[in-house]
C-alpha cells in the first residue's frame, strides 16, 4: 500500500475525529522497522490536521525515533522488563536502545503513555516495578497503562504449529492488576488498566 | 431474573403494584366496542356520515364500562378492563376463525371468551360483513392490485386500521374540550351557505366535531361519578381522599384546560383514549413533545409548592402503566397468524427544539428519561431528539438507558427532523414543533396527518426484473415486460429495466392508496381526532379528508440494502469483472443456489456490500433510493397533499423476505431482507464506523424518515468511556446528516439462551425495529434475525474482512 492510499482509509474517518478528537495510531507489528513509510504517513497525517499516535517497543535507530517524533502526537511505548539481561532473554535484544530513546522522548517533552505488558512470572516481580517506577520518575514520564496478559494469540500458534514458549501462562487476574495498579499511584503515577 | 427487583427499588409501593398488574395481566379481546358500535349502527337513522359516526362514538363512550383500579391516579381503559383491546368491525371485521387464531396462537394471543364468540357470531358479523373498510377497500382495487399485494410487493395499512400516524401538539394544555366548542360555533357561524358548494358538508363535520367533544367530556364525568361512588365505600381514609381528587380532575379536564400537572397528565389521558376508541388509529396516539407540554405545569406546581419531582414522578409512572395496558387491537386475515406485536406505537419525543429553534431539554425531559429508566416497559416507546443545540449530559442520560439493552431509547437528529419537514414545504416553527411517531415517522405535531399506506418490497421488483415481469415465486405474470435479462449488456440496461418495473408497480400502489384515501373520506370520518388538529375546525374538513394544515402520504421502501447489494453483485461480477454470466446467476436463483453453493459464496464474500463505506456499493444505493425517491415524491394525493418517501421495515422485511426466493446478494430464498437502512444482516464487516459513514450516504433530506438499526454487546457501552465512544458515534452520524439510529445492548448468547428458555427471560426486551419487543413473543424467524443482526464486540471488524471461498 502506498501512503496515499493509507490515507485515503485514514481520510474516510475524518468525521469520527473530529468528533471524538481521535486519529490514527500506528502500530504493528514494530511500525519502526519500516521508518521511511511510517514518517512519510505521518507527515502526511499531521499536514491534514489528523492527530497520530505511535504504538512501538522502542527498539529502533534514535535518530530515527528523533525525526519521527516531530510528527507524532502521542507515543504508546512498551516498557516490558528494566532487567536488561532479562530483557534478553525474553525478547531476544538488550533493552539499553528502548531506555535511550524513552529519555530523548522525555528530554524533548513528547508525550507518552507507557506500557507494560503485565505478564505473571515475567515481569510482575517487585524488583521490575520499582525500577519501573525509578525511572519513569527520573525521567517525569507520569502516564502508565498497564496491559494485563492474554491468551488470544495461543490458537494462532496452534494453528500455525509454532512452539508457544508462553504456554502454561495464566493471566493476571483483576486483583492482581488492581494491586499493582495501586502500587504505582502510590508513587504518583496516572495508570490505567486495559489500554 | 432479579432485574425486576432491582428496578422496584427506586418505585414507590403504589407504582410497583400497578406495574406488576399491567405485566401479569394477559391480553384480551374485548367485544364490548364491537357490541355497541353494532347496537347503535342497526337502531340509528343518521344520514350524514360524520354526524352518524360522532353520535356513535358517543354511544360507545356514555355506554362502556368505566374502570378505576385501585392505586391508580391516572383513570380510564379504552376496553373495560386493563389490557382488553376493543375490535373496530368498521374498519375489519374478525371472522369466528380469527378468534380461534387470536385466542389459541402461541405469541402474541388474546383469550377470547364465548360471550364475545357469541356477539361476534350473532350480531357483529351479520351486520358488518361486507360493510366494513376492508371489505369496501378490496372490492375496489383492481386485479393487477391484487396480483402485486398477494404477490408481497407491497402492503396496505388501511385495510385494517385507520388512518392516523398523527401526534398531538399543544392544544389541550391551552384550551378545554368546551372552547374547542365554542370555536366550532364561530366557525358553523361564518359558513357562506350562498357561496360556498361544501358549506352543507362542513356543516355536519363541524356538529360532529361538537357531538364528540360532548362524549369525550361525558366519559370524564362518568369517571368522576364512579370515583365518587367508590370515595363513599372506601374505607381507608387516604385512598378516599384521592378518589375524591381524582373526581375533581375529571370533572374539570378535558372540558376546561389543566390547572396543573395532575390535570395535564389526565387530560392527556381522556384525549388519547377518545382518539383510539373512536378509530383504531394507526400508531394508537401520542403526546409528542411531552416534556415541553408539561413543563409550565411542572414549573408552577414547583415554584407554588403544591408539586414535588417525586409526586411528578408518580403521576408520570400512573400514566405509563396506562400506556401499557393498552396492547394493540388484533389484526384479522393472514395477519392475525403472523402478526408479531402487542406494542401499539405511541413515542414520546423528549429534547430537540423549542418552537423558536431553542434547545428544548428541561427538567421534565430528565424526569421523563428517569421514568422511562424505572418503569421499563414495552409501552410507550420513547426517543431523544438530539439536536447539535442539546448538550452531551442529555445524550448520554438517554445511553445510560439504552445500555440495559431493552431497546429504548432511540435517538433521532432533531436539526434533520426540522431540515426534512422544510423541504417538504412546512413552517419553520410547526416543522421544529414537529417531531417522530410511530417507529421514525417525521411529522408537524398538531397540524398535520401523514399518513404511511404500506411498505413497498424493492428487491422483489428487482426479482421481478429479473424475471422479465413474472414472479417465480408463482410462475405468474404481475409485471411488464421489461426485456430477458440475460439479454442486457451493461448495468445501464439493467437499472433503466429496474425503473421501468418499479414505475408500474407504484402507479398500481398509487392508484390504490388514492381509491382508499377517498373511502376514509367519504365514509369513515374522524371527527374527535379533527378536533385536536389545526386547521380541521378553521376549514369544517375531517382529519380524513384534508382537514390538517398538511396533508402527508407516505409509501415505505422496504430492504435498500438487499437491493443494493444484489445490484452491485450483479454490476460487479456480470458486468464489471465478468466473472460470471447473467444466465448462471438466473438459474442459481432459480434453484435457491441448490448445487451452486460455490457461486452462492462468490457473491456473498466477495462482491463489495453497502455498510462498509464502499462507495461501489454505496453509489448504488444512491442509484436505488433515487430511483424510489423519483417514481413518489411531489406526487400528489387526494387532500391536497404529497407523497413522500421514507424508509422503515417494522417486521415486514421478514413477511416479504417470505415472499421472495433467492436474491443476487448470495441470500437464500424466503430469508429476512435488510431491515430499515440497515445492511444486510452479516453483510457489514468494518464495523460500526464504516455503516453509518455508508448510512449517511442516502440523502436523509429527501425522506420522512429512515431507520438504522444496531446491535451492541453490553461490553461496549461500560462506564463513562463507552458511553462516550456511543454518543460520539450517533453525533458523527448527526453530523453527516443521519436521520435516526437505536442500539441493541444484548449479547447473542443471551439471546439464545432465551430463545432456549424463554421462562427464564421474559422481561427481557430487544430493539426490533422501530420499537422494542419482549423477545419471547417474537416468532421464530424474528428471533432468528434478531440473533443474527452483525454484532459488534468492539469498534473494530469483528469478522475478517474476506471470507475464503
Amino acid at each position: 500500500m502506498t501512503v496515499a492510499e493509507v490515507l485515503a482509509e485514514v481520510s474516510k474517518d475524518q468525521v469520527f475525529f473530529d468528533e471524538s478528537e481521535g486519529g490514527i495510531t500506528v502500530s504493528g507489528g514494530e511500525p519502526l522497522t519500516q521508518p521511511v513509510f511510517v514518517e512519510a504517513l505521518l507527515a502526511a497525517c499531521r499536514a491534514r490536521r489528523i492527530r497520530t499516535a505511535l504504538d512501538t517497543c522502542g527498539f529502533a535507530d534514535s535518530r530515527v525515533v528523533r525525526r519521527i517524533s516531530e510528527y507524532v502526537d502521542l507515543f504508546l511505548y512498551d516498557l516490558k522488563l528494566m532487567n536488561c539481561e532479562k530483557h534478553r532473554r525474553f525478547t531476544g535484544v538488550k533493552n539499553d536502545l528502548i531506555l535511550h530513546n524513552l529519555r530523548i522522548l522525555a528530554a524533548q517533552r513528547s508525550a507518552v503513555i507507557v506500557r507494560l505488558p503485565v505478564i505473571p512470572g515475567v515481569n510482575d516481580d517487585t524488583d521490575n516495578i520499582d525500577a519501573l517506577s525509578d525511572f519513569l520518575s527520573s525521567l517525569d514520564l507520569r502516564e502508565i497503562e498497564l496491559l494485563p496478559y492474554h491468551r488470544i494469540g495461543s490458537e494462532k500458534y496452534n494453528r500455525l504449529r509454532l512452539c508457544n514458549r508462553m504456554e502454561g501462562v495464566d493471566p493476571p487476574g483483576g486483583e492482581q492488576m488492581e494491586t499493582l495498579a495501586a502500587r504505582l499511584r502510590r508513587d504518583g503515577f496516572c495508570v490505567r488498566i486495559g489500554g | 431474573m432479579d432485574f425486576v427487583c432491582e428496578l422496584e427499588a427506586d418505585m414507590n409501593e403504589r407504582v410497583n403494584r400497578l406495574r406488576r398488574a399491567t405485566l401479569e395481566t394477559t391480553p384480551r379481546l374485548s367485544i364490548e366496542r364491537a357490541a355497541l358500535l353494532t347496537e347503535f349502527c342497526r337502531k340509528d337513522k343518521t344520514a350524514s356520515v360524520p354526524i352518524r359516526r360522532a353520535r356513535a362514538f358517543q354511544y360507545i363512550m356514555e355506554n362502556k364500562e368505566i374502570y378505576i383500579g385501585k392505586d391508580e391516579l391516572i383513570v380510564g381503559e379504552r376496553g373495560p378492563t386493563p389490557k382488553a383491546a376493543p375490535t373496530f368491525p368498521e374498519l375489519c371485521c374478525h371472522s369466528l376463525g380469527d378468534f380461534e387464531i387470536l385466542n389459541s396462537r402461541e405469541k402474541i394471543s388474546y383469550s377470547v371468551d364465548n360471550r364475545a364468540r357469541q356477539i361476534q357470531r350473532d350480531e357483529v358479523i351479520p351486520y358488518w360483513q361486507g360493510r366494513s373498510m376492508r371489505d369496501l377497500i378490496f372490492a375496489e382495487m383492481t386485479p393487477e392490485w391484487k396480483d402485486a399485494y398477494e404477490a408481497g410487493m407491497f402492503t396496505e395499512f388501511m385495510e385494517q386500521r385507520a388512518p392516523g400516524h398523527t401526534v398531538l401538539g399543544d392544544v389541550i394544555y391551552r384550551q378545554g374540550l368546551t372552547d374547542l366548542k365554542t370555536e366550532i360555533k364561530t366557525a358553523l357561524s361564518h359558513l357562506d351557505f350562498i357561496n360556498d358548494p361544501e358549506a352543507s358538508a362542513k356543516r355536519d363535520e363541524l356538529r360532529a366535531m361538537a357531538i364528540a367533544a360532548d362524549a369525550v367530556i361525558r366519559f370524564a364525568e362518568r369517571h368522576a361519578e364512579k370515583a365518587e361512588d367508590l370515595a363513599k365505600a372506601e374505607s381507608d381514609r387516604g385512598r378516599q381522599a384521592e378518589l375524591y381528587k381524582i373526581a375533581e380532575v375529571c370533572r374539570h379536564v378535558p372540558a376546561y384546560p389543566p390547572r396543573d400537572f395532575w390535570e395535564a397528565l389526565q387530560a392527556y389521558w381522556f384525549t388519547h383514549l377518545g382518539v383510539v376508541t373512536e378509530l383504531n388509529t394507526w400508531d394508537s396516539f401520542c403526546p409528542g413533545r411531552f416534556d415541553q407540554h408539561l413543563y409550565p405545569f411542572y414549573q408552577k406546581g414547583m415554584e407554588g409548592g403544591t408539586l414535588t419531582r417525586d409526586k411528578a414522578k408518580e403521576l408520570l409512572e400512573c400514566l405509563w402503566v396506562k400506556f401499557n395496558n393498552q396492547p394493540a387491537p388484533p389484526k384479522v386475515g393472514v395477519t392475525a397468524a403472523e402478526s408479531g406485536t402487542y406494542t401499539d406505537f405511541a413515542n414520546i419525543n423528549n429534547g430537540g427544539l423549542k418552537r423558536d429553534g431553542s434547545d428544548g431539554v428541561n427538567d421534565v425531559t430528565y424526569l421523563i428519561l428517569d421514568v422511562i429508566d424505572e418503569m421499563h416497559l414495552l409501552q410507550p416507546s420513547s426517543n431523544l431528539q438530539l439536536s447539535k443545540k442539546n448538550s452531551d449530559a442529555f445524550l448520554k442520560r438517554g445511553l445510560e438507558i439504552v445500555r440495559q439493552g431493552w431497546g429504548q431509547p432511540s435517538i433521532f437528529n432533531a436539526d434533520m427532523v426540522v431540515e426534512e419537514l422544510l423541504r417538504q414545504g412546512k413552517r419553520v416553527e410547526d416543522a421544529r414543533g414537529g417531531g417522530i411517531s410511530g417507529c421514525v415517522e417525521t411529522g408537524a405535531f398538531g397540524k398535520e396527518a401523514y399518513i404511511l399506506t404500506g411498505y413497498f418490497n424493492l428487491p422483489k421488483v428487482l426479482e421481478v426484473t429479473l424475471n422479465n415481469g413474472i414472479d417465480p415465486r408463482t410462475g405468474k405474470k404481475i409485471g411488464i415486460e421489461t426485456g430477458d435479462a440475460s439479454a442486457f449488456s451493461s448495468y445501464e440496461q439493467l437499472v433503466a429495466a429496474f425503473r421501468k418495473q418499479l414505475h408500474y408497480f407504484v402507479d398500481i400502489k398509487l392508484r390504490g392508496n388514492q381509491v382508499i384515501e377517498r373511502l376514509y373520506a367519504d365514509y369513515m370520518p374522524a371527527p374527535f381526532l379533527s378536533l385536536l388538529v389545526d386547521d380541521c375546525i378553521a376549514k369544517g374538513k375531517d382529519y380524513n379528508d384534508g382537514g390538517p394544515r398538511y396533508n402527508t402520504t407516505y409509501i415505505m421502501g422496504v430492504a435498500p440494502a438487499t437491493c443494493t447489494d444484489s445490484l452491485a453483485a450483479i454490476k460487479y461480477h456480470v458486468f464489471d469483472r465478468k466473472t460470471l454470466s447473467m444466465e448462471e446467476l438466473l438459474l442459481a436463483l432459480a434453484h435457491d443456489f441448490a448445487g451452486h453453493e460455490k457461486l452462492r459464496r462468490l457473491l456473498w464474500d466477495r462482491t463489495p456490500k453497502f455498510g462498509n463505506d464502499d462507495n461501489y456499493a454505496d453509489a448504488i444505493l444512491a442509484d436505488v433510493f433515487n430511483a424510489f425517491f423519483e417514481e413518489i415524491d411531489g406526487r400528489r394525493n387526494t387532500k391536497g397533499g404529497n407523497y413522500r418517501v421514507n424508509y422503515l421495515s417494522t417486521t415486514c422485511h421478514v413477511y416479504f423476505g417470505s415472499m421472495t426466493g433467492a436474491t443476487p446478494d448470495g441470500r437464500r430464498a424466503w430469508e429476512p431482507l435488510s431491515d430499515g437502512i440497515s445492511p444486510v444482516q452479516g453483510a457489514d464487516r468494518k464495523g460500526p464506523t464504516a455503516v453509518v459513514k455508508s448510512a449517511a450516504k442516502m440523502d436523509h433530506v429527501r425522506t420522512g424518515g429512515t431507520l438504522l438499526n444496531q446491535k451492541f454487546t453490553p461490553q461496549l457501552l461500560k462506564g463513562e468511556d463507552g458511553l462516550d465512544k456511543v454518543a460520539h458515534l450517533v453525533r458523527s452520524y448527526f453530523r453527516l446528516g443521519g436521520h435516526h439510529i437505536q442500539f441493541n445492548v444484548v449479547t447473542a448468547a443471551t439471546l439464545c439462551a432465551a430463545q432456549a428458555d424463554p421462562e427464564k427471560y421474559r422481561d427481557l426486551i430487544v430493539r426490533v425495529a422501530g420499537y422494542s419487543d419482549y423477545f419471547c413473543d417474537l416468532t421464530r424467524a424474528l428471533q432468528d434475525e434478531i440473533i443474527a443482526r452483525t454484532e459488534h464486540e468492539a469498534f473494530a471488524p469483528a469478522i475478517p474482512e474476506t471470507a475464503t471461498v
